[in-house]
C-alpha cells in the first residue's frame, strides 16, 4: 500500500513552517540561512511527492533544478555572510542595518 | 529673334534688383558703416538713386508693354510648399506697384540725401542709414509682393524699422517709450491682419493675389468677405494711424526728422491705403467694409484736423496733419475712388515729405527748438526753407494749381457726384481745418517777429539739405498735372488694376466744387494770416480765452488719457496680478507644493525602511499569504 499523499504534504508543510519561523525569529545569519534551506527542501519534498502521485517525472526534474540552484545560492550566501562577518565581527543580521531610512 | 521679344522681359531680370539695392546698402552700413564714416550716407543715397532710376526704367517698360502681358510676376524662389498649399517669393510689377515704388524710391532718395546733412553730427551716422535703407527694402517688398505673405513680411519689416528709427535716440526715455508705443499699437492691427491672412488661406487655399481676387466673388459670402476685409482694414488702421489706433503717430515724432518724413509721412503710413486699394476686390464683395473704411477715414480726417490746430510742436502739427490726410485717402477708397486715393497718396508723399524736411531744417536752424511759440520771422533768415515750406503748405491747404488742390478736389467731387452730400460737407470741413492748421504753422514759424533768442539767430541749412527741399517743392507744385481730371494720366495708368472712378451726376458741378475748394483755402489762409501773421491780433490772449478748447485739441481730445485709464491701467493691473498673484501664488505654489508634498511623503514612508532584514522577510511572508488567500478565495 502506498503512503497517502497527505502524509508527505503535511511533513512538507511542517518543514516549511519551521523554516519560515526560523527565518523570522533567528538573528544569526547562518541559522537563517539554514532555515531557508529547510524551506527549499520542504518544497522539494512536495514536488517529489506530487511527481510520484501523478506518475510523471516533471516534479523530480524540477526538484533537481531546485537543488542545483540551492547549491549555487549557498555559495553566494555563505560568501556574503563571511564578508559581513569580516566587516562587523558579527553575523547578527540586526546589526547590519546601515540602510535604515 | 522676333518671337522672343516678350518671352523674357527685362523686368524678369531686373525687378528683384529694385529692393535688393537698399538691402545691400543696409547690410554694408550695418557691418562696416562705422568705418565708412561720411561715405555711409552717400553710399545709401547713391543706392537709393540707382533704385529710383531702375524703378523709373521699369515703369517706362511697363507703359510700353501690351496690357495682355501684365501684370508682370517674377518668382524668385519657392518659399513654402505644403501639399497643395504653396507660397513663392513672388514680385509683381503692375501699374499700382510701379506707382508705389516710384514714390518710395524717389521721395526716399531725396530724404536720404537730406539726412546726410541732418544727421551729420550724429555718432551713429552709419547705423542710421543702415536702418533707413532696410526700411526702404521692406517697403519695396511690401508694395511689390504678389501674395499676402510677401506683403506681410514687408508690412512687419517696415514696422520693425519704424520702431528702430523712432527710438533711434533711445537714450532719452520718452523716445524709447514712443518707439514701444508705436510698435505695440500697430501690432494690435497687425494681429488682426494676420488672422485675416489665415482666413484667406483657409477659404481660398492660396495667398496669391490673382487667384484670391479672381475667385473672391464666388468663394466668399458677404459675411465672410466683411470679416476678412475688416481684419485686413484693422491692419491698415494700425499702420496708417487711423482712429482708434492713431495715438502712436504724434508720439513717433520723437524720431529724427528724416524718419518722420520718410516713414511717418510719405511711405510707411500710406501702406494701409495701398493695402485697401490692392485688396479692394474683397472690400467690394463685402460692401459693408467699404462703408466702414469711409466712416473711419472721415472721422479721422476731421478729428486729426482739429488736433493739429491745437499743437505747438511743429512736428506734431504735421503728424496730426498726416493722420488727417490719410483719413482723406481712406474715405476716398471707401467711395471706391481708388485712383483718387492713390493720387492723393502720391501728392501727399511730395508735399508732406517737403513739410517735414522743411520743419527739420527749421529745427536745425533753431538749434533743436520745436516749439512754434518760440519761432517767428524766420522768412528773412531761412529764405529757401521758408519758400519751399510755403509751397508745400499751399499744396496741403488745397490752393490751385498745386498738387493738394487737385487731389482733394477730386475726392470731394466724387463724394458730391455720387450723392454723398454729408461726406462732401464733412470733407469740405476737413479741408477748412487743414488750411487752418497749416496756415497757422506757416505764419507762426516764418512771419511776425522773432519770439526767442534762437529765432533771432536762426541760420539757413546746408545745400545738401536744401536741394531735396527744392526738388520736393517742385514736385508738390507740378505733380497735380498728373491728374487734372478724374480721367487723368495717373488714374488712367492705375485704372487697369483698380477699375474706373465711380461717376454720377448728383450734386454740384465739378467747376463749382473746384471754385468752392479754392475759395475756402484762400479765405482760411487769409484768416490765419490776419490772426497769426499780421501782428494785428493778440493770438496769445485769444488762446487763453479759448483755453478749454485749446487744451482739448492740444491733448488730442484726451484720447491718450482715456486709453491710459481704460486700457493701459487695467492692463498693467492685470499684468501685476498675473505676476504677483497668479504666478507667485498659484503657479509657484503648485510647483512648491508638489515638492513639499513629496518631501513629506518621503519623511513618513522612510520609517518603513527599518534596515532589519527580518522585518522585510515578514513583509514577504505577509505578501505571500495575501496572494495565497486571494487566489484561494477566487477558487
Amino acid at each position: 500500500m502506498r503512503t497517502p499523499i497527505s502524509y508527505f504534504l503535511i511533513l512538507s508543510g511542517v518543514l516549511f513552517a519551521i523554516g519560515t519561523v526560523g527565518v523570522l525569529v533567528r538573528r544569526n545569519a547562518l541559522l537563517i540561512f539554514m532555515s531557508v534551506e529547510l524551506q527549499l527542501n520542504a518544497v522539494n519534498l512536495a514536488l517529489v511527492a506530487f511527481s510520484r502521485l501523478h506518475g510523471n517525472l516533471t516534479g523530480q526534474v524540477l526538484a533537481f533544478f531546485s537543488m542545483v540552484v540551492a547549491a549555487a545560492e549557498v555559495v553566494v550566501g555563505l560568501a556574503i555572510i563571511v564578508a559581513v562577518y569580516r566587516r562587523g565581527r558579527t553575523v547578527n543580521v540586526d546589526a547590519a542595518r546601515e540602510l535604515a531610512g | 529673334m522676333i518671337a522672343t521679344v516678350y518671352a523674357k522681359p527685362l523686368a524678369f531680370y531686373l525687378l528683384w534688383v529694385v529692393p535688393a539695392l537698399p538691402l545691400v546698402g543696409a547690410a554694408v552700413n550695418l557691418f562696416i558703416g562705422r568705418r565708412l564714416g561720411r561715405a555711409a550716407g552717400w553710399l545709401a543715397s547713391a543706392l537709393m538713386a540707382l533704385s529710383f532710376a531702375l524703378s523709373a526704367y521699369l515703369t517706362l517698360w511697363l507703359i510700353g508693354t501690351p496690357e495682355r502681358l501684365l501684370p508682370h510676376v517674377t518668382r524668385l524662389f519657392d518659399w513654402i510648399s505644403v501639399g497643395s498649399f504653396e507660397v513663392g517669393l513672388d514680385l509683381r510689377l503692375d501699374q499700382l506697384s510701379a506707382t508705389m515704388i516710384l514714390v518710395v524710391t524717389g521721395v526716399g532718395a531725396l530724404i536720404h540725401l537730406y539726412a546726410i546733412g541732418y544727421m551729420r553730427d550724429d555718432p551713429r551716422y552709419g547705423r542710421f542709414f543702415a536702418y533707413l535703407n532696410l526700411f526702404v527694402f521692406f517697403m519695396l517688398l511690401l508694395v511689390l509682393g504678389q501674395n499676402f505673405l510677401v506683403l506681410y513680411v514687408g508690412w512687419e519689416g517696415v514696422g520693425l524699422c519704424s520702431y528702430l528709427l523712432i527710438g533711434f535716440w533711445f537714450d532719452k526715455t520718452e523716445n524709447a517709450n514712443a518707439a514701444k508705443k508705436a510698435f505695440v499699437t500697430t501690432r494690435i492691427g497687425d494681429t488682426a491682419m494676420l488672422i485675416g491672412l489665415a482666413l484667406i488661406a483657409v477659404k481660398f487655399g492660396t495667398l496669391d493675389f490673382d487667384r484670391v481676387f479672381g475667385s473672391a466673388a464666388g468663394v466668399l459670402t458677404s459675411g465672410s468677405a466683411t470679416l476678412i476685409a475688416l481684419l485686413l482694414f484693422a491692419g491698415a488702421v494700425g499702420k496708417s494711424a487711423q482712429v482708434p489706433l492713431h495715438v502712436w503717430l504724434p508720439d513717433a515724432m520723437a524720431g529724427p526728422t528724416p524718419v518722420s518724413a520718410l516713414i511717418h509721412a510719405a511711405t510707411m503710413v500710406t501702406a494701409g491705403v495701398y493695402l485697401v486699394v490692392r485688396t479692394h476686390v474683397l472690400f467690394e464683395v463685402s460692401g459693408v467694409a467699404l462703408t466702414v473704411v469711409l466712416v473711419v477715414g472721415l472721422v479721422t480726417a476731421l478729428y486729426a484736423g482739429t488736433c493739429a490746430l491745437g499743437q505747438d510742436d511743429i512736428k506734431r502739427v504735421l503728424a496730426y496733419s498726416t493722420v488727417s490726410q490719410l483719413g482723406y485717402m481712406f474715405f476716398a477708397a471707401g467711395m471706391r475712388a481708388y485712383t483718387a486715393a492713390m493720387f492723393m497718396l502720391v501728392a501727399h508723399a511730395f508735399y508732406k515729405a517737403l513739410m517735414f524736411l522743411g520743419a527739420g531744417s527749421v529745427i536745425h536752424g533753431m538749434h533743436e527748438e520745436q516749439d512754434m511759440k518760440r519761432m517767428g520771422g524766420l522768412v528773412g533768415r531761412m529764405p529757401v526753407t521758408a519758400i519751399t515750406v510755403i509751397v508745400g503748405a499751399l499744396a496741403l491747404a488745397g490752393t490751385p494749381p498745386l498738387a493738394g488742390f487737385f487731389a482733394k478736389d477730386q475726392i470731394l467731387e466724387i463724394a458730391s457726384h455720387t450723392g454723398r452730400v454729408w461726406v462732401y460737407v464733412l470733407g469740405t470741413l476737413g479741408s477748412v481745418l487743414s488750411a487752418a492748421y497749416i496756415g497757422r504753422l506757416v505764419f507762426l514759424t516764418f512771419f511776425g517777429r522773432p519770439r526767442s533768442e534762437q529765432a533771432e539767430h536762426a541760420h539757413e541749412s546746408t545745400p545738401v539739405m536744401l536741394w531735396p527741399l527744392v526738388v520736393l517743392a517742385a514736385g508738390a507744385a507740378v505733380v497735380g498735372v498728373l491728374n487734372l481730371t478724374p480721367e487723368g494720366r495717373l488714374a488712367g495708368f492705375i485704372e487697369p488694376v483698380v477699375g474706373l472712378v465711380p461717376e454720377g451726376e448728383a450734386g454740384l458741378s465739378a467747376a463749382a466744387i473746384s471754385v468752392i475748394g479754392a475759395a475756402i483755402a484762400l479765405a482760411v489762409l487769409t484768416l490765419m494770416y490776419l490772426t497769426y501773421g499780421s501782428g494785428r491780433v493778440d493770438w496769445l490772449a485769444l488762446r487763453v480765452r479759448l483755453g478749454s478748447i485749446q487744451r482739448l485739441f492740444a491733448n488730442g481730445w484726451y484720447v491718450d488719457q482715456a486709453y491710459a485709464a481704460l486700457i493701459v491701467a487695467p492692463g498693467k493691473a492685470a499684468a501685476a496680478y498675473a505676476a504677483y498673484v497668479v504666478d507667485v501664488k498659484i503657479i509657484d505654489g503648485a510647483v512648491n507644493g508638489l515638492g513639499g508634498g513629496t518631501r513629506r511623503l518621503a519623511a513618513a514612508s522612510r520609517r518603513l525602511q527599518t534596515g532589519l532584514v527580518r522585518n522585510y522577510a515578514l513583509a514577504f511572508l505577509a505578501g505571500g499569504v495575501a496572494v495565497l488567500v486571494y487566489v484561494g478565495l477566487r477558487l
